[in-house]
């Protein structure tokens, strides 16, 4: 058997109904992900009924069917294969409220596709998207401008769409020039797998071509361990352990740790992932730790686990870039909402908003501006409440990133620029 | 609209919990309009078993916020955090 190829989570972001449904069903049929016997069959009952060109149509509809039967959970994160790599496909869903679960907890996507309605153009939610693949640390992006065939495969349109999404990317730092814009029409299969003959002017790559062009992400195993702690227990016979996933940094027995905010330091004795014993722990590892030197009560959910002589940074105040989400009215300085950043829950003061940036170009709008609301990126200072270890996203981008929460609803996404250390 | 199938890992407080009886508890707090699909054990470490539950949202307003607030208010829970998230076709 050939080695298996690298794998890749891939992240579909896009404004509602610019076709990012249609665009995994197509990624899947042109990959032969779909069973051969149910294409065989749909096409067969699709010519019966003399609709041969549907046959894509119909294989949507079987995987509908097919949740109906089978843990769903596989047909969200379903496989498809690449020359290069195999790739795992998110649909990311599209209301606010899930953008928590995007920042602290879910699985981190390496890359993502970006879909932007040829006829629309960019939408609030392509902005706010684009805004979140960067806080989410996703920095290897496709943009496929779709539905080509609603302006008859215009390159002229094409263009003055790539225009705006490029202006628009460039403000959170990508750089335009390095990603494929890619005409396509994922109904009728324009530019997915095969180059299509309605856009002679396009020379190119397909989106599948494009996936290939991918790095494989590295693993951040050369940055400082950080640990953020899920929770804490006390085994009789084997003593505290901590649980939670390694986001960065190798960990070994014999390490001497510290958590953090409380301080505590001690020795990691064993090290355990689906109950065996492992002789260290990587990016990605869920595990529990058996550590000596620290008892239960000195280790709790949201602290961060870190080498002993390079410890988590505890920030008395940060300074970040955000993007408001939604906020009923205005937001001040003086705001205390709860940030969630890793494991840790921390409600935190707007000491002072600096900067009002345009979403679209990334100028500054204002300096010190009274008030934020809905729409508006910007720079602001934040106070914890209480100790809470949060790094900058330059540094360690897995510890970078939060979402702001408030009447159970999400506000705001945003990254930490620098943080002021007591 | 679309729905969103959503696994949530929930951390049981310590290794002693009887896990048939807490899957039980976590299968009859469920909120209304959201579908139960499954409930696997994953082991961690140390003799500590997570339970894996899937189940279907709607995309829309509160998220995963009424089920996590569900589970982790039922006996013998420590911690409730969404594992796996992705929109279905």
């Amino acid at each position: 058997m050939a080695a298996e190829k690298p794998h890749m989570n891939l992240a579909v972001i896009g404004h509602i109904d610019h076709g990012k449904s249609t665009l995994v069903g197509r990624l899947l049929y042109e990959t032969g992900t779909v069973p051969a016997h149910i294409i065989e069959k749909y096409k067969a009952e699709a010519e019966e009924k003399g609709k041969g060109s549907f046959a894509f149509a119909w294989v949507m509809d079987s995987l509908k069917e097919e949740r109906e039967r089978g843990i769903t959970i596989d047909i969200a994160h379903k496989r498809f294969d690449t020359k290069k790599f195999y790739y795992t496909i998110v649909d990311c869903p599209g209301h606010r409220d899930f953008v928590k679960n995007m920042i602290t907890g879910a699985s981190q996507a390496d890359a993502a596709v970006l879909t932007v309605d040829a006829k629309d153009g960019v939408m609030d939610q392509t902005k706010e998207h684009v805004f979140l693949s960067r806080t989410l640390g996703i920095n290897q992006v496709i943009i496929a401008i779709n539905k080509m065939d609603s302006v008859d495969y215009s390159e002229e349109r094409f263009n003055e769409v790539k225009e705006d999404v490029s202006t628009l990317v460039k403000i959170v730092g990508y750089k335009p020039d390095d990603i494929n814009f890619i005409p396509t029409s994922a109904l009728f299969g324009a530019n997915v797998a095969e180059k299509s003959s309605d856009t002679p002017w396009y020379t190119g790559p397909t989106i599948l071509e494009a996936l290939d062009l991918f790095t494989e992400p590295e693993k951040p195993t050369n940055l400082p361990l950080r640990i953020p702690i899920q929770d804490a227990y006390t085994i009789s016979g084997i003593g505290t352990v901590p649980v939670g996933r390694v986001e960065t940094g190798v960990m070994k027995p014999g390490d001497k740790v510290t958590f953090m905010p409380s301080g505590a330091t001690g020795e990691v004795k064993s090290i355990e992932m689906h109950h065996e014993e492992v002789p260290e722990a990587v990016p990605g590892d869920n595990i529990g730790f058996n550590v000596r030197g620290v008892g239960k009560k000195d280790v709790r959910r949201g602290d961060v686990a870190g080498p002993a002589d390079n410890p988590p940074t505890i920030a008395d105040e940060f300074t970040a870039q955000i993007v408001v989400l939604q906020h009923p009215s205005a937001i001040s300085v003086g705001y205390t909402p709860v940030f969630h950043c890793h494991t840790a829950q921390t409600a935190c003061t707007f000491l002072s908003i600096d900067k009002k940036l345009d979403p679209r170009s990334g100028e500054v709008l204002e300096e010190n501006p009274a008030f934020i609301k809905a729409g508006d990126a910007a720079i602001i200072t934040i106070k914890p409440t209480r100790p809470m270890v949060i790094e900058e996203v330059k540094k360690i981008p897995q510890l970078g990133r939060f979402a702001i929460r408030d009447m159970g609803t999400t506000i705001a996404a945003g990254m930490c620029i620098s943080v002021k250390t007591k | 609209m679309g729905e969103v199938a959503v696994v949530i890992k929930v951390m049981p407080t310590g290794v002693d919990v009887d896990l048939e009886t807490l899957k039980n508890n976590l299968k009859s707090v469920v909120p209304k309009g959201i579908e139960l699909q499954g409930i696997n054990e994953e082991p961690v470490a140390f003799g500590l078993v997570a339970l894996m539950v899937t189940i279907v949202v709607g995309d829309v307003e509160g998220g995963t916020d009424s089920v996590e607030e569900a589970f982790s208010q039922v006996a013998d829970v420590e911690s409730v955090q969404v594992a796996e998230i992705g929109r279905l076709l």
